[in-house]
């Protein structure tokens, strides 16, 4: 540092990079920048609209959605007549995406058991590929024949399932995928499409155990026609029967699956719409077989179940949420991952190392 | 608000309009560029520019009273109340959540018990960069280096958009002036500004995002279930990450200025072909280097005093260069070793200067081995950087050992290519990209439009759905 400090060259504020190479001393008029930026963006609009439409739609419901669909409509209409469209589909098409994020198993990571080393024996590696898994008993899980789990979740699923992933595949007999996206939930199937996305990814992991943690983003109008808004009675019986069918297709492959609630929020608004989703999603939990319910508010919580940021455990204070009072630090995150793991060996009989 | 989403390019086509248009009247000038940064800065948490506001408010005050005092030691007073003043907010957002639970646990492990409230104050986004600035304004005006600013010229030098949310930390004496005189408005360098901006959104959107789901994350979240080569290569891959992350998101701001008329300072020189730690740092975050430079360990003694009190300095600078990222023990961690590293470095040039020789081997064959060199060690101390515990960071370097024979998923030929291609670039002269922005200048206005909305597209086709925040924004 000390040499930094007598050597550094302070440079000037223009001072150009070493590398930067000759530097091109072509210069504009604003009005005519003006111009050129809003011809660029106007172009840009229009060779992308499809794309920009599609992100509108799945955008929040409100104003910003509306003016988005209102003017982005006529764009992509006549980009779609021009056949310019074409353009945006073929270097999707050459990516090999289908355009869209609205569910279809792209976000399936899958992680597997440690192996020490390759043996001719061993089980083969799961792949998204890999569409047929014979099954095995869960509860006797080995390195060759390991229990599988899959866990999904939106943001805050993201924060257990990691934490969750980590610890179960640490234990050599668990192959864990990871299948979450961020700001998705059950309302906007327009976004994310849940039971699509399960249905593709039960055939290619074939689980055993299902975690699933996911709601924070839902209470939102449901998009019509006819629209749904959130508070309206019709909402509530919309939103349970959407948590009951997706629970039903979870387990309809024999999965057990295990539903953890969203924890308080430090938010008091926010909190009171979340323990509302967490009310219809453990009435929905009553009525499907096969579906365990854990309350994370008894795990990562003040004593009385409302929020905190840390919770007490062998003496030590432990920081159990990140700082904006909405998600899940990777401490809680621990924390919640072993409540679940304590729940798979006690209620599911499954004996996790 | 991020940059590289079309809410942003909305706002800066309007701003940039209105800026131009009022940029011979220099008072509305300022309060438009004012209004337009707090709009910007507010979108993300409306009350918190009344934060940025009180800064710019303590800065002002401290200024104006370190002029107006009579001796030095009332100014020295005024310095000291002004700069512990705005180390007192940021240590209230940043660090009473740490140090109030370090001390918790302190005290209940020897049967105290619960001693403080346990807090974890909201953190505003960008408070290290304004903060920064605001503190290195208070001494400038102390040191004499620096004349005062008037109210509005030093809210606008420290709210100005471009700059705001992850620097760079701009010095007064670089960017007042420029506040205070008219901008040029008929020669807009504009084709530097966009191949920064072309750049930068590239770096950031492009390759930044995909290393971070294809290798990075996963390694990170669970090291035990990957490879010792995917664990490599997703340490190497973070590398790359950050450094497209942050140095695109400099690019992209250094080029917004540029539009606007304002130069700023050079953030990033192709720091991965550093020779040793020392050069690293004279190439990685330049304006932070700097910053840490002259307003700490210059003041803490710089390299005056005995060989222990030059090695106390440079790892003190380190380690709260450090903790300015953040309030764990990483960031700590992180520091400690870049600390370290230069220490060992410092000492071992002094030797060699001593015997006679050169500060450093020379020779080709010489120079790869401490760019490789340099290069690992930076990896290593990233990997704490990137964790999120020191059992997590020791999770992943102990991958690095128990791996070997695991089946490698995550080391793709795109995976690869990325890794190699940026750290191939930095070590050639950049002339590549000027060339084609000096070419694409050249073209007629709608062909530079056409072209330009190419670019748009392809980088929009090539990155995610959806663009992750900058890894910068939350310090």
């Amino acid at each position: 540092m000390s040499d930094l400090i007598e050597e550094y060259d302070q440079d000037a504020p223009s001072a150009p990079s070493k590398r930067s190479g000759p530097r091109p001393s072509t210069t504009i008029g604003w009005q005519r920048l003006l111009g050129l930026m809003a011809a660029t963006l106007a172009i840009w609009l229009f060779i992308d609209s499809t794309t920009l439409q599609h992100n509108a739609q799945v955008s929040p419901v409100g104003i910003r959605r509306t003016i988005a669909l209102d003017l982005l409509g006529p764009v992509a209409a006549l980009s779609r007549v021009t056949q310019v469209s074409h353009l945006e589909s073929w270097a999707n098409g050459a990516l090999g995406r289908n355009g869209n994020g609205s569910g279809g198993g792209e976000s399936l990571t899958i992680i597997m058991p440690p192996v020490q080393k390759r043996t001719t024996t061993g089980h083969p590696p799961i792949h998204p590929a890999i569409t047929t898994i014979p099954p095995n008993s869960m509860q006797n899980p080995t390195a060759t024949d390991p229990l599988r789990v899959l866990l999904i979740g939106d943001s805050l699923g993201i924060d257990l399932g990691d934490a969750l992933q980590n610890r179960l595949a640490a234990t050599g007999v668990v192959v864990a995928a990871l299948d979450a996206k961020e700001s998705t939930g059950l309302t906007r199937p327009d976004y994310f499409n849940w039971p699509a996305e399960l249905t593709s990814a039960l055939p290619k992991v074939n689980p055993q155990v299902i975690v699933v943690m996911m709601g924070a983003n839902d209470p939102q109008a449901i998009p019509g026609p006819p629209g749904i808004s959130y508070g309206a009675a019709a909402w509530d019986v919309a939103y349970r029967h959407r948590a009951v069918s997706f629970m039903r297709l979870a387990t309809s492959e024999g999965a057990s699956l295990i539903w953890v609630s969203l924890p308080p929020m430090q938010e008091a608004a926010l909190n009171a719409k979340v323990q509302h989703v967490n009310d219809l999603q453990r009435s929905a939990a009553a009525k499907v077989p096969k579906v365990i319910y854990i309350e994370s508010n008894q795990v990562i919580a003040a004593p009385g179940g409302g929020f905190s940021a840390f919770v007490t455990k062998d003496g030590q204070n432990i920081n159990v949420r990140t700082p904006d009072g909405i998600h899940i630090s990777p401490s809680g995150s621990n924390v919640l991952a072993a409540s679940v793991i304590h729940t798979m060996r006690k209620q599911l009989d499954i004996p996790v190392p | 608000m991020l940059f590289p989403t079309i809410d942003f390019a909305l706002f800066f086509l309007a701003a940039f309009a209105l800026c131009w248009v009022l940029s011979p009247f220099p008072t509305p000038w300022k309060l438009a560029v004012l209004g337009l940064s707090y709009f910007f800065y507010g979108w993300w948490e409306p009350k918190f520019v009344l934060l940025l506001v009180a800064e710019t408010a303590i800065a002002h005050v401290g200024a104006r009273m370190i002029t107006r005092a009579r001796d030095d030691r009332t100014a020295r007073l005024w310095k000291i109340a002004a700069v512990g003043s705005l180390l007192g907010i940021l240590g209230y957002f940043k660090y009473a959540g740490f140090f109030a639970v370090s001390i918790d646990n302190v005290a209940r492990s020897v049967g105290l018990g619960n001693l403080i409230p346990l807090i974890q104050p909201t953190l505003p986004l960008a408070i290290s960069f304004f903060t920064f600035m605001a503190i290195s304004y208070v001494i400038d005006v102390a040191r004499d280096e620096l004349d005062p600013a008037s109210p509005i010229d030093l809210a606008v030098y420290l709210a100005f958009f471009p700059h705001l949310i992850a620097g760079p930390i701009v010095r007064g004496s670089e960017l007042l002036p420029q506040i205070r005189r008219r901008r040029d408005e008929k020669h807009i360098d504009y084709s530097r500004a966009i191949h920064l901006i072309v750049r930068g959104l590239f770096k950031k959107v492009v390759i930044s995002s995909f290393l971070a789901t294809a290798i990075v994350d996963p390694v990170f979240v669970s090291p035990s279930g990957h490879s010792a080569l995917d664990v490599l290569f997703g340490i190497w891959g973070y590398a790359i990450q950050i450094y497209c992350d942050f140095s695109g998101y400099t690019d992209i701001a250094i080029g917004l200025a540029l539009l606007l008329g304002i130069k700023f300072p050079v953030n990033f020189d192709a720091p991965y072909s550093a020779v040793s730690l020392q050069d690293f740092w004279r190439r990685w975050h330049i304006t932070l280097s700097r910053w840490l430079r002259d307003y700490l360990y210059i003041p803490l003694g710089g390299n005056r005093g005995s060989e222990g009190e030059i090695a106390r300095n440079i790892l003190l600078t380190m380690i709260l260069g450090g903790l300015w990222h953040g309030a764990a023990w990483t960031f700590l961690a992180w520091g400690t070793l870049h600390g370290v590293g230069q220490v060992v470095g410092h000492r071992r040039r002094e030797a060699r200067v001593a015997a006679g020789k050169p500060p450093q081997t020379t020779g080709l064959i010489a120079h790869i081995g401490h760019v490789v060199w340099t290069f690992q060690f930076v990896c290593l101390a990233w990997v704490f950087f990137r964790a999120t515990s020191f059992t997590n960071a020791f999770e992943v370097l102990g991958r690095l050992f128990s791996g070997w024979g695991s089946p490698t998923t995550l080391v793709t030929p795109l995976v690869i290519l990325a890794i190699v291609a940026v750290l191939a670039v930095q070590q050639l002269p950049g002339v590549l990209g000027a060339r084609l922005a000096a070419w694409w200048s050249h073209q007629h206005l709608a062909l530079q439009a056409s072209l330009l909305a190419l670019v748009l597209l392809g980088v929009t086709t090539l990155g995610p759905t959806g663009v992750a925040p900058f890894i910068y924004y939350r310090f």
